[in-house]
C-alpha cells in the first residue's frame, strides 16, 4: 500500500466521524457535508507533501468548521446571526433547532454517530439511487467523481442527486439520531438493503460492459463491516457481511481471461478466496442462533455451502434446498422461488425444477427480468430438450440489460445450435 | 468535430443463426475497438442498447400519451449501440468500416451539431 493509499483510507475512515461531530455541533447536515468534502480535499492536497498531522481528526474538524463558517459568512445577514449563535462557545445554542444535549457532545463522534449518519443517508424519504449516492459520499467518504465513475454516470448527475437528497432530508425534518425501537428495526432493514444494493451494483452491474466494479464491492464490504462493528448484536447486519464475503470470495473465478461469465458449476475453485471464505464462515457461525434468523443469514448459509464444496458435484444440494425452504417461509418472493427451483432440480431432477418455474409464469414481478428464462433454459438443457432450451436462452438474451450476461446467453444458445466442430457453416 | 457512429442489428434475434465462434469473434472485435477508442481519447461516449423486444413506444392516442410495447419493426434494423467520437469524418468512416467488415450489418455515421458559434 502506498502512502497515498494510506492517506485515502485514513481520510475515508475519519470522514463520517468528522461529519457526525459537525452535525452535532451546528445541526446542519447539508452544509456540514459540503464542509467535510472541502476539508477532505484540502487534506488530499496537503498531507502527501507536508505529512499527516499528529491529530488528523482534529485537523479535519478545524478545516471543516472553518469552511462551514465561511459559507455562513457568504450567506445572508439572517444566516450570520445564526452563525453567531451556533459558534457560542458555551454550546448552549444550536443553529437548526437540534436538542441542546445533542449539540453538547463536542468531545468527538461517538460510535453511534456513524450509525446515526448511516440511518440519515438511508432515510426512507429518499429514492434508492439517492440513498446509495449519499451513503457513499457522507459515510463512505468517496468524492462525487469517484461515485460517478463507479455508477458510470456523469459527475454532474451524481452531484445533483446528492444536493436533492440533502434537500429532501431537510424537508422531511429528519433528525440526526438513532431511531427508537420498534422503528429502528424497520430503518435498519433499509440501511442493510442500501448496503446490499451497493454490493450488488458492483457485483452484477445492471448495465455496462464490465461485469464487476470492484470499488463498489470493496466499499459495500467496508461499510457493512463498520456497521457490524458498531452494532455487533444485530444478527442480520452480521449475516449481510458474511453473505458479501462469501459471495465476493468467488469473484476471480466468475469471469475468464476474456471477461466472459463462468457459471458456478464450471468455476475453478482453487481461484476462490480462501481467506474471505474463512472470515465469512466464522462470522456466520458466531451469528446463527443469536437472534431471529433473517434472509441475509440464510443466504449467507447457502453461499457458505457452495463455498465449502470441493467440487460442483459434491455440493450439498439437499441442505441448500432445505435452506431455501426456510427462506421461502421467512422472506417469500419470486427470486427466492427461482433459486429454489435450481436447488430442487439438483435434488429431484430438472423436471421438478421446471414445474416450480411454471408457477412463476403468471407473476408480474418476473415479466421484465431475464432470470426466469435463463434458469428455464439451463434446466431444459439439463433435461435434454435442446430446441426448447435454445429458444429460452435466446429469449433471455433479448431480455437482459447486462452485456456480459447477454453474451453468455447468446453463446449458450449458439452452442446448442452448433454441436459440430468449430468452423461449421454459420448460415 | 464529433460524430455519432450507430450500429444496427447484432443483438438477440439477429445473432440466432450465427455460430458460437462468429458471435465470440464479434464480441471480441467490439470490445477491442471500444478499448482502443477509449484509450486513444477519441471516444466521448459509447453504449449498447438493450434488445428492441424490450422497448416501449409512447404515442399520442385518444388525446393522451400512451406507452405501448414495441416498435415491432424489423428487429435486425433497430439501433443496437453507438459511439460518439471526437474525430474527422474519415476516421469515423474507418471505424465503422472495421465493424461492418466483420458483421455485415449496416452502420450510420452522423455529424453531431456543434454548440459553439464558429464551428
Amino acid at each position: 500500500m502506498t502512502g497515498q493509499d494510506r492517506i485515502e483510507d485514513l481520510l475515508r475512515e475519519l470522514a463520517p466521524q468528522v461529519l457526525a461531530t459537525l452535525v452535532r455541533r451546528y445541526g446542519q447536515f447539508d452544509a456540514g457535508e459540503d464542509a467535510v468534502q472541502e476539508a477532505m480535499l484540502a487534506a488530499t492536497l496537503q498531507w502527501p507533501g507536508e505529512g499527516v498531522p499528529d491529530r488528523p481528526r482534529a485537523w479535519l474538524l478545524t478545516v471543516a468548521s472553518r469552511a462551514l463558517v465561511d459559507t455562513w459568512r457568504a450567506d445572508s445577514a439572517r444566516r450570520r446571526r445564526e452563525t453567531a449563535a451556533a459558534l457560542d462557545p458555551t454550546g448552549h445554542a444550536t443553529a437548526a433547532g437540534f436538542p441542546v444535549h445533542l449539540a453538547a457532545g463536542l468531545a468527538g463522534a461517538e460510535p453511534d454517530d456513524t450509525v446515526a449518519l448511516l440511518f440519515l443517508c438511508c432515510h426512507p424519504a429518499l429514492s434508492p439511487p439517492s440513498q446509495l449516492a449519499l451513503t457513499l459520499r457522507a459515510v463512505g467518504g468517496l468524492t462525487t467523481a469517484q461515485i460517478a465513475a463507479a455508477f458510470l454516470v456523469p459527475e454532474a448527475a451524481i452531484a445533483k442527486r446528492i444536493v436533492r437528497a440533502k434537500q429532501r432530508i431537510r424537508d422531511a425534518g429528519a433528525r440526526f439520531e438513532l431511531p427508537a425501537h420498534p422503528q429502528r428495526t424497520e430503518r435498519l432493514a433499509v440501511v442493510l438493503h442500501v448496503l446490499y444494493l451497493i454490493f450488488n451494483e458492483g457485483y452484477t452491474t445492471s448495465s455496462g460492459a464490465a461485469l464487476q466494479r470492484t470499488d463498489l464491492i470493496a466499499e459495500a464490504i467496508r461499510l457493512t463491516r463498520l456497521l457490524h462493528r458498531l452494532l455487533p448484536g444485530e444478527a442480520e447486519a452480521a449475516g449481510l457481511l458474511a453473505l458479501m464475503l462469501l459471495t465476493d470470495a468467488r469473484r476471480a473465478a466468475r469471469t475468464d481471461a476474456h471477461g466472459r461469465i463462468v457459471p458456478l458449476a464450471d468455476q475453478r475453485r482453487d481461484r476462490w478466496d480462501a481467506a474471505a471464505i474463512a472470515e465469512g464462515q466464522a462470522i456466520l457461525t458466531r451469528t446463527l442462533g443469536t437472534g431471529p434468523v433473517g434472509p441475509y443469514q440464510l443466504q449467507a448459509a447457502i453461499a457458505a455451502l457452495h463455498d465449502e464444496s470441493p467440487t460442483a458435484e459434491a455440493t450439498d444440494w439437499p441442505q441448500i434446498l432445505a435452506l431455501y425452504d426456510v427462506l421461502t417461509t421467512v422472506a417469500p418472493g419470486p427470486v427466492v422461488t427461482l433459486s429454489r427451483a435450481v436447488a430442487l432440480a439438483n435434488v429431484h431432477g430438472p423436471l421438478a425444477g421446471l414445474a416450480l418455474l411454471g408457477t412463476l409464469d403468471a407473476d408480474e414481478r418476473m415479466a421484465h427480468t431475464h432470470r426466469l428464462e435463463a434458469v428455464r433454459a439451463h434446466l431444459l438443457e439439463q433435461a435434454g430438450d435442446t430446441t426448447a432450451a435454445r429458444d429460452s436462452y435466446l429469449r433471455a438474451a433479448t431480455m437482459t440489460a447486462s452485456l456480459p450476461e447477454q453474451r453468455y446467453l447468446e453463446l449458450r444458445a449458439a452452442r446448442l445450435q452448433h454441436p459440430g466442430p468449430p468452423g461449421s457453416p454459420a448460415d | 468535430m464529433k460524430y455519432m457512429i450507430m450500429m444496427f442489428g447484432g443483438l438477440g434475434a439477429a445473432t440466432q443463426d450465427r455460430s458460437p465462434e462468429w458471435i465470440a469473434g464479434m464480441h471480441e472485435l467490439l470490445m477491442k475497438l471500444d478499448t482502443e477508442l477509449k484509450e486513444s481519447g477519441e471516444c466521448v461516449a459509447s453504449d449498447a442498447l438493450a434488445d428492441p423486444g424490450q422497448a416501449k413506444t409512447v404515442r399520442f392516442t385518444g388525446g393522451a400519451p400512451v406507452p405501448t410495447d414495441g416498435p415491432f419493426a424489423e428487429v435486425k434494423e433497430s439501433l443496437a449501440g453507438y459511439w460518439i467520437i471526437e474525430a474527422d469524418e474519415d476516421r469515423a468512416l474507418q471505424i465503422a468500416s472495421q465493424v461492418v467488415g466483420y458483421t455485415g450489418y449496416p452502420m450510420e455515421v452522423r455529424r453531431i451539431m456543434d454548440h459553439s458559434a464558429q464551428p
